[in-house]
This record gives C-alpha cells, sequence and structure tokens, in this order.
C-alpha cells in the first residue's frame, strides 16, 4: 500500500484526464414480429428488473378536426372511463390493486406492471381496448374541464403566444395550426368519440412496444392471445397542403395590456424529419443558436445583457411539417432590444458561421444526451417504431454518434444558410401595445391579433372630436341619460356564481349619497368575506379576520365603491386619457384609462355602437365583463358578469338574482 | 365479486414467497484512508454515475453555525487549487452530462452522470473537491448570496414553505435535529473564512465520505483509476462530531400557531419516529401510504373527495438516522376551519388504531410499496443513491437487495400496532397555519 500510494502520487492534477476512446454503443435491435391482422410488435428484453410494460401506439395521419376543434384530447381519458365489463371505479380500483399503472390518448394505450401481474394488467388493457363504452357523463366532466381551461389559457400570455405562432405557421385550416373554441369543444358528441376509435384503432397502423422483463416466445404467446382477435380496418389517409415562409418578415402583435414582459417568439414553418439527410446537421445547428444554456443566444441576451431569465431556439422534426422557432419573455421595455439581438444573432449564423470549438461542445452536449436516454430501455423501442414509421434506414441509430461525430464545421455552416431564413419570420409579440407603439416597426409590417389568434381589427378612430369625457357621456346617455342615472342613490344586487360545483352568493350594497359600500360572500349559506367602505375607511372580514385597508387601498377600492362609477370621476378628480379603439370579444370599444390621484389605474371599454360599457380592467382585481344589459327604473344594468381574476383560478361567470334601486338601507349594513 | 376477490388473494398469499426484487449486484472496497467505495457494473447502456455521499448533514452542525452542511453543498462548487471558479458545473454539462446535490438532516449528496469515457474525468473532480476545494472570501461571499435567494424563494416566498422548519424546531427540544438544514442566515453571515475551512478540514474527508460508481464500468479499471485520485487524500485528523444526544420522550403535546403569508390555513402535526433503521420504520412507511398515498387512500379518499374538508393531506415520514418525524398535513377547503379539519384527522387516525386494515387494502398496499421499490432501481442514479444510502445508514451495502423482504415482514397487525404506538396524541407537536391577517387581530 505504502509503494502504491508512491506510486500514485505522481498523478497529475493540473489538467482534466483525457476521456477514453468514445464507447460504443450497442443498440441490440429489438425482437419484432407482426401479427396476421397487421398489428407490428417490437419486444426489447431487458431483465433487470422484474417489470413489464406495453405501449401501444397508433400511426395515424395528423386530423383536421375543423367545428369539432378538440375531440381527439378527450379520447384518452374517454377510453379509460369504463369498459362493457368494468365501470371507472372498478377499473381504477383493479389497477391499482395490483399496483400497476394504464393509460390512454388518443394514439396510444400505455400499461405496466410488475412482471408477476402481466396477465392481470394484459386483460385491463384489452379490455379499454375492445370493450369501451364511452360514457356521456365523463364526456360532460371533460368537457367542462377543457372549457375551464380554455378560459384561462386566453389570459396566459405563453398560451396566447402558441395559438398565435401555430396559427401564422401553419395557418388555421391545417391539423397544427387550428384551435379549440367553447363552440367546438360544446360540439363534441359521444358520437364523435365512437367514430374517431372505431375509424382508427386498427392493428394495420398500429405499433406494440413490449419493453421489459419477457422474452420473444412469450412475449408472441401474449400478444396473440391478447391481440389477434383485434380487427382490421379501412383507415384514410390525410394530405394537406405545405404552408409557406412570409414572403418577408412580418411582425405579429397580441395587446395584453396587463403584460409586463412581452413573450418574443420568432418563427417559420419547415420541413425536417427523421429521414432527412441533414436531421443531424440541424441539431448540431440549433444547439449552438439556442439550444442550451452555453448556447450564443442566451449567452447574449441572459449573460450578456440580461434582458431574460432565458432564450433559446429550437428546430423540430415531423413527418409533415415542423417550425423554426426562437424565443424569451422579456421585460417590456427591452422588447425591442431583445428582438434586435434575436435577428442579429439569427443573421450571424447564416453569414459568418459557426466555429470548431462550439462544434465540439454541441457534439459532446447531443452524444451525452443520446447516451443517457438509452438507459431507458423504451428508448429502443421508439428507436425500432420510428425506423419503421419513417422509413428510415436499419443503422439510423447505430450509427447515430459516428455520424455526430464526422460533422464538419462546414456542414453546419451549409445546413444554415439553407435552414436558417432571417428574411422570411413572423416575428410574434404578446405584450402591452401601449408601451411597444412606434417600436415594432422597424422589424417588418405590424399586424395585430387577438388573443385566439385572429387577426384583431385594425380600427381607426373615425371620429377625430372624440375625447374620454365624451365617450363617458354617451355612456351615462345610453343606459338612461344622466337624469335618470342620478335619481339612483341606493341599490341592492345580489348575483350567484357557480364555481367547481359550489354555488357563491354575492350581495352588494350601494349608497352612493352616503359614500358607503359593501360586499359580502357566501358560499352554502356562510359568510366566506365581507368588504365594507364607509366612512372614509375600508376594511375586509375574511373567513373571521379583519383587515383594516391602508389609505391607498382605500383610495383604489373606492373607483368601484359606486353604482355608477362614471357619475363621481369628475369630483373625485380622476384623470381620464382616450387610447384608441379595441376590439373586445368582437366588438369595436373606446379604450378609457381612469387614474386616480394615488396613481392607481382602471381601464373601461365603451361600445363604439351602442356605447355602454363592456369590460373594465384592473391590475390588481382582474378583469370583468359587463353583458345583457336590461332596463330597471329607466336606467340599463348588466345582468351578467364574466370575472377573471389572479385570486381566482377559473373566470366566474356571475347572474344577478335580484336588483333593488333606492332600498333604504341602515347603518347596520355597512357595519 | 368477494369470491373472485379470495380468490385472487389466494393466488397472491402463494405467489407472495417469490421475490421479485432481482438482486443488485456490487463491489466495495476501503481505502486506507477511510474512504469507502461502492461499484455497481452494468454495461448495457455507456453512462456512468459517480456520486460522493459526505456523512454529515445539519445535526452535524454547532448550533451556533446552522446552514454550513448545505452551505457546503453551494461552496464545494464553486472549484478546487485546479478546477477554476465556476467551471465546476459548466465542465460536466459540456462533456455531456448532468449533475446535482443535495443536503438533509443526515447526509450530502453530490452526483453526476457522464458517457462512460469520462469516468476518470469525473473521479478526478470528486477527488481535487475532496482534497482541497476551493474556499475563499469570494466563493463564501457568491455563495452566500446565491443561498439568501434559495431561502428567499424556497421557504420565505413560498406559502406553507416554512413548515419544516417550524415542525422540526418544537419536535426536538434537546436533539440537533431541531433545526433544518437551510439552518440560519445570520449564522452565516457571522462565520469567519477560518469556521468553513475548519468545517471543511472535519467533515469533507475521505473517512466520512461514501464514493459509488455505478454504470457502464469495468471493475478492475475503476478501483485502479480511484485509488490513482483519492489514496493521497489524507485521512481527517480529528474525530468526526456525531452528535449523542438523546432526544427524551415528549409526555404533553406541543400546540402553537404560525402565521404565514397565505390564503388558507392548514394543520400539521407531527410525531416523533424510531431511529431509521429500526424495523417499525417499514411499517410506518407502508402506514403513510394506507393514509394518503394516491386517490384512494384513506384520507384522501375522505376528506378530499367525500367530506371535501380539506383541499389536500399528506402524510411524510421524514426518516432521520436518529429517529425523525412522521408529519402529516391537511390544507383546508374554503370556509373549513383548522379544528374542524383536526378533529377529521385525528378520527381517521383513531380508526386505523382501533380497527387496523382490512385485508384487501393490505394486500394493496403491499403491491404498491413493491412496485415502488423496484421502480427506485430503474436508473443508475437510483441504484447509486440506494447503494450508498444502504452502506451509511444500514451499514450493509447488501440492504439494498433486503428492502423488499424488511417490508414484507410488516404485518397487517403490526401497521395497527405502530399507528398505537407512534401516533399519540400526548408526545404530538400539533402546527396551525393562518393567514397573517389574522394576527394583526390578537
Amino acid at each position: 500500500m505504502v509503494l502504491s500510494t508512491v506510486g500514485y502520487a505522481q498523478v497529475d492534477r493540473s489538467k482534466y484526464p483525457e476521456p477514453g476512446p468514445a464507447p460504443k454503443i450497442e443498440l441490440e435491435d429489438p425482437a419484432t414480429f407482426t401479427l396476421d391482422n397487421g398489428l407490428k410488435v417490437f419486444v426489447v428484453e431487458n431483465h433487470k428488473l422484474p417489470r413489464v410494460a406495453f405501449s401501444l401506439v397508433i400511426n395515424r395521419d395528423p386530423i383536421l378536426e375543423k367545428e369539432k376543434a378538440g375531440m381527439t384530447g378527450f379520447v384518452g381519458d374517454m377510453l379509460t372511463a369504463g369498459t362493457s365489463n368494468r365501470s371507472k371505479d372498478e377499473l381504477d380500483e383493479e389497477v391499482d390493486f395490483i399496483g400497476a399503472s394504464l393509460s390512454a390518448g388518443s394514439t396510444s394505450i400505455y400499461a405496466s406492471s410488475l412482471k408477476k401481474h402481466q396477465g392481470k394488467i394484459l386483460d385491463l388493457m384489452a379490455d379499454v381496448l375492445y370493450n369501451p363504452i364511452f360514457p356521456q357523463e365523463e364526456l360532460d366532466k371533460l368537457k367542462k374541464q377543457a372549457i375551464t381551461a380554455l378560459a384561462t389559457s386566453k389570459d396566459d400570455p405563453n398560451s396566447i403566444s402558441g395559438k398565435l405562432t401555430a396559427a401564422l405557421v401553419f395557418g388555421k385550416d391545417h391539423p397544427y395550426g387550428e384551435i379549440q373554441t367553447e363552440e367546438t369543444l360544446e360540439n363534441i358528441t359521444v358520437e364523435d368519440i365512437e367514430t374517431y376509435y372505431q375509424t382508427y384503432f386498427k392493428p394495420n397502423i398500429a405499433y406494440l412496444a413490449i419493453v421489459g422483463d419477457i422474452d420473444k416466445k412469450e412475449a408472441e404467446k401474449v400478444v396473440k392471445d391478447h391481440f389477434s382477435k383485434w380487427e382490421r380496418g379501412e383507415v384514410p389517409e390525410l394530405n394537406y397542403e405545405m404552408p409557406s415562409l412570409p414572403e418577408n418578415n412580418r411582425v405579429a402583435l397580441v395587446d395584453r395590456s396587463a403584460s409586463v414582459q412581452s413573450v418574443i417568439d420568432i418563427t417559420y414553418p419547415l420541413e425536417m424529419s427523421l429521414n432527412n439527410d441533414e436531421y443531424l446537421d440541424t441539431r448540431v445547428l440549433n444547439y449552438i443558436l439556442g439550444g442550451g444554456s452555453t448556447s450564443r443566444l442566451f449567452m447574449n441576451l441572459r449573460e450578456d445583457k440580461g434582458y431574460t431569465y432565458g432564450a433559446y431556439s429550437s428546430i423540430g422534426s415531423d413527418k409533415l411539417v415542423t417550425s423554426f422557432s426562437a424565443g424569451a419573455s422579456v421585460r417590456t421595455a427591452v422588447t425591442d432590444s431583445a428582438i434586435h439581438e434575436f435577428i442579429y444573432e439569427i443573421h450571424r449564423i447564416v453569414e459568418e458561421g459557426v466555429n470548431e470549438e462550439e462544434l465540439d461542445a454541441a457534439k459532446a452536449s447531443l452524444s451525452g444526451s443520446f447516451g443517457r436516454a438509452l438507459e431507458s430501455p423504451s428508448t429502443l423501442a421508439n428507436f425500432a417504431i420510428n425506423i419503421d414509421r419513417y422509413d428510415l434506414p436499419k443503422d439510423f441509430y447505430t450509427t447515430y454518434l459516428q455520424r455526430l461525430s464526422a460533422l464538419t464545421v462546414d456542414d453546419i455552416n451549409r445546413a444554415a444558410k439553407k435552414y436558417i431564413k432571417p428574411e422570411n419570420m413572423y416575428i410574434t409579440i404578446v405584450g402591452n401595445g401601449s408601451d411597444l407603439k412606434g417600436k415594432l416597426e422597424q422589424f417588418g409590417e405590424v399586424s395585430l391579433f387577438d388573443n385566439q389568434g385572429n387577426p384583431a381589427k385594425e380600427i381607426e378612430m373615425t371620429d377625430a372630436n372624440i375625447t374620454a369625457e365624451k365617450v363617458i357621456g354617451k355612456y351615462i346617455d345610453a343606459i338612461g341619460g344622466e337624469d335618470a342615472v342620478s335619481s339612483l342613490e341606493t341599490a341592492k344586487i345580489v348575483m350567484k356564481a357557480e364555481v367547481q360545483g359550489q354555488v357563491i352568493e354575492m350581495t352588494v350594497l350601494y349608497d352612493d349619497p352616503g359614500m358607503r359600500f359593501n360586499q359580502k360572500v357566501a358560499m352554502m349559506g356562510n359568510t366566506v368575506s365581507s368588504t365594507t367602505l364607509a366612512d372614509g375607511k375600508g376594511s375586509v372580514v375574511a373567513m373571521g379576520n379583519t383587515q383594516e385597508l391602508n389609505d391607498e387601498q382605500y383610495e383604489e377600492a373606492k373607483m368601484n365603491m359606486f353604482l355608477v362609477p362614471e357619475l363621481h370621476y369628475g369630483e373625485l378628480m380622476y384623470s381620464l386619457s382616450l387610447d384608441g379603439i379595441k376590439d373586445v370579444e368582437g366588438e369595436n370599444a373606446y379604450k378609457v384609462v381612469v387614474s386616480n390621484p394615488t396613481g392607481a389605474k382602471t381601464v373601461n371599454y365603451y361600445s363604439v355602437d351602442s356605447g355602454l360599457k363592456i369590460k373594465s380592467e384592473n391590475e390588481k382585481s382582474g378583469e370583468m365583463m359587463f353583458l345583457d344589459y336590461e332596463e330597471k327604473n329607466g336606467v340599463l344594468y348588466p345582468m351578467k358578469n364574466i370575472v377573471k381574476s389572479p385570486m381566482i383560478p377559473v373566470p366566474l361567470n356571475t347572474t344577478v338574482e335580484s336588483l333593488e334601486f333606492n332600498p333604504s338601507l341602515t347603518d347596520e349594513d355597512f357595519k | 365479486m368477494k369470491k373472485f376477490a379470495l380468490l385472487m388473494l389466494w393466488a397472491c398469499s402463494v405467489c407472495s414467497p417469490i421475490i421479485a426484487q432481482n438482486d443488485i449486484e456490487f463491489r466495495e472496497f476501503t481505502l486506507d484512508n477511510g474512504l469507502h467505495v461502492i461499484m455497481h457494473k452494468d454495461n448495457s447502456t455507456p453512462i456512468v454515475v459517480t456520486s460522493v455521499l459526505y456523512h454529515v448533514g445539519s445535526k452535524n452542525e454547532n448550533p451556533e453555525r446552522t446552514g454550513f452542511a448545505h452551505f457546503f453543498e453551494h461552496l464545494l462548487f464553486e472549484g478546487s487549487e485546479h478546477i477554476g471558479r465556476g467551471e465546476y458545473s459548466k465542465k460536466i454539462q459540456s462533456e455531456g452530462g448532468t449533475l446535482n446535490a443535495y443536503t438533509s438532516n443526515d447526509i450530502t449528496y453530490y452526483y453526476e452522470s457522464l458517457p462512460s469515457n469520462k469516468l476518470e474525468m469525473a473521479l478526478y473532480m470528486e477527488s481535487e473537491r475532496m482534497l482541497h476545494a476551493k474556499i475563499d472570501e469570494e466563493g463564501v461571499e457568491t455563495q452566500r448570496e446565491v443561498v439568501k435567494e434559495e431561502k428567499r424563494q424556497r421557504y420565505d416566498n413560498q406559502p406553507y414553505g416554512t413548515i419544516l422548519p417550524e415542525t422540526l424546531k418544537r419536535a426536538y427540544a434537546e436533539h440537533p435535529y431541531q433545526w433544518a438544514p437551510i439552518g440560519s442566515l445570520e449564522h452565516l453571515n457571522e462565520a469567519s473564512l477560518d469556521e468553513f475551512m475548519d468545517f471543511y478540514k472535519s467533515f469533507y474527508v475521505p473517512n466520512n465520505a461514501t464514493l459509488t460508481i455505478a454504470g457502464d464500468i469495468d471493475y478492475a479499471q475503476t478501483e485502479e483509476w480511484v485509488k490513482m485520485y483519492f489514496s493521497e487524500i489524507p485521512a481527517g485528523a480529528k474525530e468526526i462530531y456525531r452528535p449523542s444526544i438523546e432526544e427524551p420522550k415528549k409526555v404533553t403535546e406541543i400546540r402553537d400557531v404560525v402565521y404565514d403569508n397565505i390564503q388558507i390555513p392548514a394543520v400539521i402535526q407531527a410525531y416523533n419516529l424510531p431511529p431509521k433503521n429500526d424495523p417499525d420504520s417499514y411499517a410506518m412507511d407502508m402506514l403513510s401510504t394506507y393514509l394518503t398515498g394516491g386517490n384512494s387512500s384513506l384520507m384522501t379518499k375522505e376528506l378530499v373527495d367525500k367530506q371535501q374538508k380539506a383541499l389536500a393531506v399528506a402524510a411524510i415520514p421524514l426518516d432521520l438516522e436518529d429517529g425523525g418525524i412522521f408529519i402529516m398535513y391537511g390544507i383546508t377547503n374554503m370556509g373549513i376551519k383548522a379544528e374542524d379539519l383536526e378533529s377529521e384527522i385525528d378520527l381517521l387516525v383513531k380508526q386505523v388504531q382501533d380497527e387496523g386494515v382490512s385485508e384487501q387494502d393490505f394486500k394493496k398496499l403491499q403491491n404498491i410499496i413493491e412496485n415502488d421499490l423496484v421502480s427506485k432501481n430503474a436508473t443508475m442514479s437510483g441504484i447509486a443513491q440506494n447503494l450508498s444510502q444502504s452502506h451509511v445508514f444500514y451499514g450493509d451495502t447488501d440492504h439494498i437487495n433486503n428492502e423488499l423482504e424488511l417490508y414484507r415482514d410488516v404485518s397487517r397487525e403490526d401497521l395497527q400496532r405502530v399507528a398505537k404506538k407512534y401516533l399519540t396524541l400526548d408526545g404530538r407537536v400539533v402546527l396551525y397555519y393562518l393567514p397573517k391577517s389574522e394576527q394583526n387581530q390578537q
């Protein structure tokens, strides 16, 4: 030991040891066989752990769902919602009982368990495959969840950006560009799902990957037992027009006035698939441009400029069509500077190319992740499926690392020139339009879009003489005129809303001359919160706790304490400004920004046609839509509100249950 | 249906002696300087995971200098005599690898996963860290800032983020488990460079470390490299401080309220557990799965789905070397008082104590546990971690292969027995997390 210690003391610590020769990755081809019905089976034997997984994949062409957009999203949950042999509860319990898992998607069914429960989990999987009953109540539940999620996504800048770029890059009448709406979701029926299942769940377009503690012989037996009675069927082939590049750079903006950050995505359609000879070249190219946290975009926009937490790019791969994308979320104020840097880097990689050092780092990182992915035996099954599905050379994956390491700087530079299109990009931004005004034209023609990726009507102010005060005046006229409106002094309004199956009741008391306000929220008969403004003070009582509002909070709350706040803007010294005409859910509306003396802002939208207030926004309390105006005491009042707030998880649809003008209110009501 | 269930039970009881787990093979040796080395060879994928477990956690800290072990988790990425500042992570990543580290009350664990031809590099880098890590003012200053941000993000700014520190503080009167690994920022600010150096020399020494290498390796070559890079590292000169403080058994319930930046009240209950290697630990783990593991578990089904008194409930056995705590928490549903939820939780605990667990549920529990245990060893990083913990916590690396047997030894009666023995009302800690606004009132 003494000797050896002396011997090892020679070790040179001044530099990193050289790596050994790159490991030979021996990828064993999975065993494979095909049933008479056309089902292709791949078996990846791996006896390390006593587990086995069965993964069924349906290989169909992308579907354009049109007026039923969103239907395929329900298929998986509907498949596992019960069979003619088992209710959903029974199915869940049987899966849980053996500690297994079973799930499905629109093109897949996946089951895994310990080896000893293999027979049971296969029985359950086959039951789901053959005998689903697609219960109506499950579809109703799923629709409700999807509509709730959709409503939330309309307010989420990243979702908005995703819809916008999909619509621009692929077009709305392309499977990758079409979007779901409340309407398309509502259109979906159990029959649609049944028809889809009958059409596409066919063995002749399916792969079954079996991974784990099983050999080919056993696999053949269990597959025959469970899947040979599955019947073939004619499956339609679908083709789509190839999306085209924009002729020059175009800027697309979604104005989201609540934004403090801009979501930037620079993108265009691209043909790139696993079976493209330059697939690997584009992997390396993308890594160098923006694939990781040492790539050019990250180093420039985050490390050097500090514009963002992260900036990345991607070059997709897809049998049909894919896209190039480069993006980041940046502070509003640096939006144009950030776009400038993106465009700079995109140009630079085409014009100057990459260097040897970048190439080596990209290769090391990509081969590292290739190697790590192999740890999961399902990777081998996916490789086998890909080879068949994309018609790849048999040695596509076995030569992957050699091909990667053989790539040269010239190869990458050639790919950059071919696939990066600095002059044909959609430069998309979801951000605060007022703050971005005039800053985006330098990058290309600017078009406005709404939060669903539809072109927003560019609305000219036709009436040059219109002012914020005139808009407010028009509104007061529209709801009944100043006399009628001022005759309303007090009011008691009861509203109801349903959230996640629970009914919320809201009672609001207004006492305008007395400068008093109270709002109580009750659930299941219990008051959950009570907000009172009176005697120049405000307090919120929630769950037995009282919180006094400070002066600033009180001033802000005051902006909404009156039955018709517009009547009081003048005496409260609020300042008003008119910020053009906007499209609010398809209706043209004047945007009026109301600021109180402490600087808090509320933004109101008044319909150009009817003059009515249709929407109100506030940074803290969220936004409220006003619908279904009805006449009462000579004044029009909205009978329906939709409230979106950062404090509530889902938009709240509230309807007025009762409305009483000029009731007599007592001090007790504002205690 | 009942007949079918019985039949199924019978079938399973017949197959239960067949142990599902395939053994994890390994070799181990100890260098003269005390470094324990475990190797697991699996050539199926050309990757290798290299990990070092330092047997130092927050419990080894000076009560006046808490947060040191966690601080070192950061500090030891600063570099070494030969590895430049900030280079450690970048180098691993640019060689196609990934890396991470964590700190608990008992241990600090570092690991990296790399293509297998870079094993020598990984060993070199870990040996640099053990031999002469860079500990200087600049690194300490940088990492203080990082740890500050981490504390803000993960504890102070996170609703309910302080549950662990607040619970530990009350669950232990004497034992150093009373503070959480994140420790105190004041202590870190007050500490001098000498103190950090001293902590490094005391605990980050080969005789307090377990080096584990799992993956595509050659045993002889790996052993040679390990000796080449690690033999010259001197053993620690000092005796390693391991607290031998016995936590006195509590006889009265401790009840307290924490006001936090939250909207919805939460109830936390904590019960003291036996030492990690006590056989009852397995029963307590199964009990926690029975109570809150998954949608069909007792408390989730009853309190979240049926009564809808809780938004979420969880039972987590934090099993520690010297005896951890069994933490149960429930977040109340809209309009439900903490008291109401607590009494429902107590009723369910009492139900288990009085009636035990049904045969059907017990079998399901065994199946879930078995599936979980098997899956734990699905990756090289999982295996490396289990091997090193088996050695350090159970003094027997082969524990990795015996674990399932130990769970199998747990009987239905054991579940009822441990529920009665450990979930006792008189020695527990009960905390209410309430909105800060409520505090203003009092």
